[in-house]
C-alpha cells in the first residue's frame, strides 16, 4: 500500500527480480536479449550449415561411389572383351583346322605366326592329341612332348570345352593363362585341346590404361585373393592380396566397399569377370580426400566462421541498443511518472492547504478584530501603568496574526487554479520589473544582482502575471540564499527557434544533492528558524506554474559555490494542463 | 451628514460582533447578523444599509445568494465579500453579480474602512 507510483512501475517491470540493482536489471535484460537473439540466429546457421555439411557429403560420397562402380564397369566390360576376342580367335582355329592339320609343326607356326600379329599377348599355342602329351608347339619355350595329363587346367577344359586358366607358372616357370578349347578328334573317342598361353603383362598393360586421378590400384585377383596381375600396393603376379571375394554374393557381379586406409579413405570396388577365374579389383580415393570436397569444406567452414562473428557483432550492437532504448523509454517513462506524481501530490496538498486556510482564517480573523477592538479601546481609555505594554502586546498578535495570514494565503495561493492568460511577454521586461520591486531589498542587504540579458528577445506567448511570481519566488529565495554581500547573476538568452533560457544563479551556500532533489516539493523548507521563516510552498507554487506555462525547472547546485535556476521558456507557450498550443 | 450604515452578514458571531463593534468605533452604523435570513430582516425593519459585509461560506444560503437576494431588493446597497476562503472562481463569481469588492480575512480595518467609504460613495453617487 504504502508504494509510490515509481516503486509500482519498477516493481512491475521486475516483480522477481526486485533485489537487484537497475544496473544488474538492465545488464540481466541485455544479456538475455543476446541470448535470444544467438539462439535465434546461430542455431538456425549451425543446423542450416550442418545440414549443407551432410547433404554435400552424402551427394560427393554416392558420386564417388557411382564413379568408382561405373571404373569397374567400363574396366570389367574391357577385359571380358579382351578375353572373349582371344577366346574366339583360338575358337575359330580350331574350328577351321582338324587335329590332324594342327598337330603338323609347320601348320601350327603358321597359325600361331597369325594370332601373334593379331594379339601380341599370346605367348605360344601348342596342340595337346587325347592322352594329354603336347604333339605340337609354337612359341619361344621347349615344350613339345610335355605331359598334361594331370594338370588340372587341362582337365577342366575337357570337362568346360572352353577353358580360361587362373595365372600361374607351369613348365616355362613364368606367370602367364591360358585358353584353352577341347575338341573331338574327329573318328575317334578322344579330345585333342588347343591352347594358347597369354602373357600376364597384357592383363597389366590394360589396367595400366585405365588408372585416373582417383583410382589408387587395379588389379585382378583369384577367388583365393591371390594376384593374377600386378598390384601397386601389394605386389606382384601370384602375391596375396588382403582382399576377399568372400563378401561378393553369388548372385551379384560387383561389390563396394568403403574403408580407411591410415588417414586416407578409400572406395574398393571388387567386380567379378565373367567366364573366367578372375575378380577385378579397385581400389579409388574416397569423397573425403576428393578437391571438391576439401575446397566445399573450407569455404563452408569460412561462411560458417564469417557469419558467426558478423552475427556474434550485430547481436551485441543489437542487444545494447535495444537495451539502451528500453532504458532511455523507462526513463522517460520514470520521469514522466514522477512528474505526474509530484502534480498529484501538489493537487492534493493544494485541496488539503485550501480546506486548512479557510478553517484557519475565520478564527485568525476572530483574533485579528479581538486584538483590534482591544486596541481601539485602549486607545480610548486613560493612561494606565500597563498601557503601553498592553498596546505593545496587541501589536505583536496582530503581528503574529499578519504572518499568520500570509501564510494562509500563500497556502491558497498554492491551491488556486488561476486561469492562464496567454499574451506577448517580453522575458527581459519581466525580470526588469521583478527586480524593480526587489531592489531595496537586495540594497538593504548588500547584494549585487547582474543582469546579462540578451537584448532583442523574441515576445513569448505566456502569461504576465505567472511569470512575474515565478521570478519574484526564484529571486527572493536567492536573495535570502546570498544573504548580505552576496552576488546574484541572471542571464537571458534564446538557446533555438522555441526556447528562451533564463538562469539564475547565486553565489549562497549551495545544497547537498539530497537537499537540492527535494526543492520543488511542497513544505520543503531550508528557512526554518532563520528571520525569514519560509512556508516550504515558494519553489512548489512555482514549480506547478511552470508546469502549467508548459515551461521547465532545473536547479543544480554546490555546497560553498553556489545555486542554479535553470527555466526554459516555450516561445510559443503550451498549457501543460490543456497540452495545446493556444 | 449620516452615519454610513453597514450590515456584516457572517455566521461567526465573534467576528461580526466585534468587527461592528471596531467599525462604529470609526464612526460607522455597523450592524452584524448571523445569516441571510436576519439580514433580510434587518433591512426590512426601515434601516437600509450603505454597505453590506458578506460572508463567503455560510450555512444555508451562501454569500453569493444573499448578494443576489440584496441585489434584488434594488435599493443601491453595495456589497463586499470578506470570506477565508480563497477561491478566485467565487470572487468573480460575485462580481458577476454586482459585488463591489472582494476581501480575505484576517482584513486590515483600514483597508476595510477604506474600501467601505469607496463602496458606500459609489452608492451615494448613484443617488
Amino acid at each position: 500500500m504504502g508504494l509510490n507510483l515509481r516503486d509500482k512501475y519498477l516493481n512491475f517491470y521486475s516483480s522477481d527480480d526486485s533485489n537487484l540493482s537497475i544496473k544488474e536489471r538492465y545488464l540481466t535484460l541485455s544479456r538475455s536479449f543476446l541470448i535470444i537473439m544467438l539462439l535465434v540466429t546461430i542455431v538456425p546457421l549451425s543446423i542450416t550449415t550442418a545440414l549443407s555439411y551432410f547433404q554435400y557429403r552424402s551427394l560427393i560420397r554416392q558420386e564417388t561411389i557411382n564413379n568408382a562402380q561405373w571404373n569397374a564397369e567400363s574396366t570389367r566390360q574391357g577385359i571380358e572383351s579382351f578375353i572373349d576376342k582371344l577366346r574366339a580367335m583360338i575358337q575359330v582355329v580350331s574350328e577351321s583346322y582338324r587335329y590332324k592339320d594342327l598337330s603338323v609343326q609347320e601348320n601350327l607356326d603358321k597359325v600361331f605366326e597369325n594370332l601373334k600379329s593379331k594379339n601380341k599377348g599370346i605367348v605360344d599355342l601348342s596342340v595337346i592329341g587325347p592322352d594329354g602329351v603336347q604333339q605340337a608347339y609354337s612359341g619361344p619355350f621347349n615344350l613339345k612332348g610335355k605331359d598334361y595329363s594331370d594338370s588340372p587346367w587341362y582337365q577342366k577344359t575337357l570337362t568346360r570345352k572352353v577353358y580360361v586358366s587362373e595365372v600361374f607358372l607351369g613348365y616355362r616357370n613364368v606367370p602367364h593363362f591360358v585358353i584353352a578349347i577341347s575338341k573331338k578328334v574327329s573318328g575317334e573317342n578322344g579330345y585333342w585341346v588347343l591352347r594358347a598361353s597369354i602373357d600376364t603383362d597384357t592383363l597389366d598393360q590394360f589396367l595400366a590404361g585405365v588408372r585416373n586421378e582417383n583410382l589408387v590400384d587395379a588389379f585382378l585377383i583369384n577367388s583365393k585373393g591371390a594376384l593374377q596381375s600386378s598390384s601397386h600396393n601389394y605386389g606382384n603376379v601370384s602375391s596375396q592380396s588382403p582382399v576377399s571375394v568372400e563378401r561378393l554374393p553369388k548372385n551379384k557381379d560387383i561389390l563396394t566397399v568403403e574403408n580407411k586406409q591410415g588417414s586416407k579413405s578409400m572406395v574398393n570396388v571388387v567386380a567379378r569377370i565373367n567366364e573366367s577365374p578372375w575378380f577385378l579389383v579397385l581400389e579409388q580415393y574416397g569423397y573425403a580426400d576428393k578437391k571438391t570436397w576439401v575446397l566445399f569444406k573450407r569455404e563452408l567452414l569460412v561462411i560458417y566462421v564469417v557469419s558467426f562473428v558478423v552475427i556474434i557483432c550485430l547481436t551485441f550492437f543489437i542487444a545494447s541498443f535495444l537495451t539502451s532504448t528500453v532504458r532511455k523509454e523507462e526513463e522517460t517513462r520514470e520521469i514522466i511518472l514522477a512528474e505526474s506524481e509530484h502534480a498529484n501530490k501538489l493537487a492534493s496538498i493544494g485541496r488539503l492547504a485550501a480546506g486548512i486556510a479557510h478553517e484557519i482564517n475565520n478564527p485568525l480573523a476572530i483574533i485579528n478584530e479581538k486584538a483590534g477592538l482591544m486596541k481601539d479601546l485602549l486607545q480610548v481609555s486613560n493612561d494606565f501603568k500597563y498601557k503601553d505594554k498592553f498596546l505593545m502586546q496587541i501589536d505583536a498578535m496582530e503581528n503574529a496574526v499578519k504572518r499568520s495570514r500570509t501564510i494562509t494565503h500563500r497556502l491558497l495561493g498554492f491551491a488556486r487554479r488561476m486561469d492562464i492568460k496567454l499574451e506577448p511577454v517580453d522575458i527581459n521586461s519581466v525580470i526588469t520589473e521583478v527586480l524593480g520591486f526587489l531592489d531595496k531589498e537586495a540594497a538593504y542587504q548588500e547584494i549585487r544582482i547582474d543582469q546579462d540579458l540578451q537584448p532583442n528577445l523574441p515576445d513569448i506567448m505566456s502569461d504576465h502575471g505567472q511569470l512575474q511570481q515565478i521570478f519574484m519566488n526564484i529571486i527572493n529565495n536567492a536573495i535570502d540564499a546570498v544573504g548580505n554581500g552576496g552576488i546574484i547573476q541572471i542571464s537571458s538568452r534564446q538557446i533555438d527557434t522555441k526556447t528562451v533560457r533564463v538562469d539564475i544563479c547565486d553565489n549562497g551556500p549551495g545544497m547537498p544533492p539530497e537537499v537540492l532533489k527535494k526543492v520543488f516539493e511542497p513544505f520543503f523548507t531550508t528557512k526554518k528558524g532563520s528571520e525569514r521563516q519560509g512556508t516550504g510552498l515558494g519553489l512548489s507554487i512555482t514549480y506547478g506554474l511552470i508546469k502549467k506555462l508548459g515551461a521547465k525547472i532545473s536547479a543544480s547546485s554546490e555546497v560553498g559555490i553556489g545555486t542554479t535556476f535553470t527555466i526554459l521558456i516555450p516561445i510559443r507557450s503550451v498549457s501543460a494542463e490543456g497540452g495545446t498550443d493556444r | 451628514m449620516s452615519k454610513t450604515k453597514v450590515l456584516i452578514v457572517d455566521d461567526e458571531e465573534e467576528f461580526s460582533n466585534t468587527l461592528a463593534e471596531r467599525l462604529c468605533f470609526r464612526g460607522f452604523d455597523a450592524v452584524s447578523v448571523g445569516n441571510a435570513d436576519k439580514a433580510i430582516a434587518a433591512i426590512r425593519n426601515d434601516w437600509v444599509p450603505d454597505v453590506a459585509l458578506l460572508d463567503l461560506k455560510m450555512p444555508g444560503l451562501s454569500g453569493l445568494d444573499t448578494l443576489e437576494m440584496i441585489k434584488k431588493l434594488d435599493l443601491g446597497i453595495e456589497a463586499i465579500m470578506i470570506t477565508g476562503h480563497g477561491s478566485t472562481a467565487s470572487g468573480i463569481e460575485g462580481m458577476k453579480r454586482g459585488l463591489f469588492d472582494y476581501l480575505m480575512k484576517p482584513v486590515d480595518i483600514n483597508e476595510l474602512v477604506a474600501k467601505i467609504n469607496e463602496a458606500a460613495k459609489k452608492n451615494y453617487d448613484k443617488t
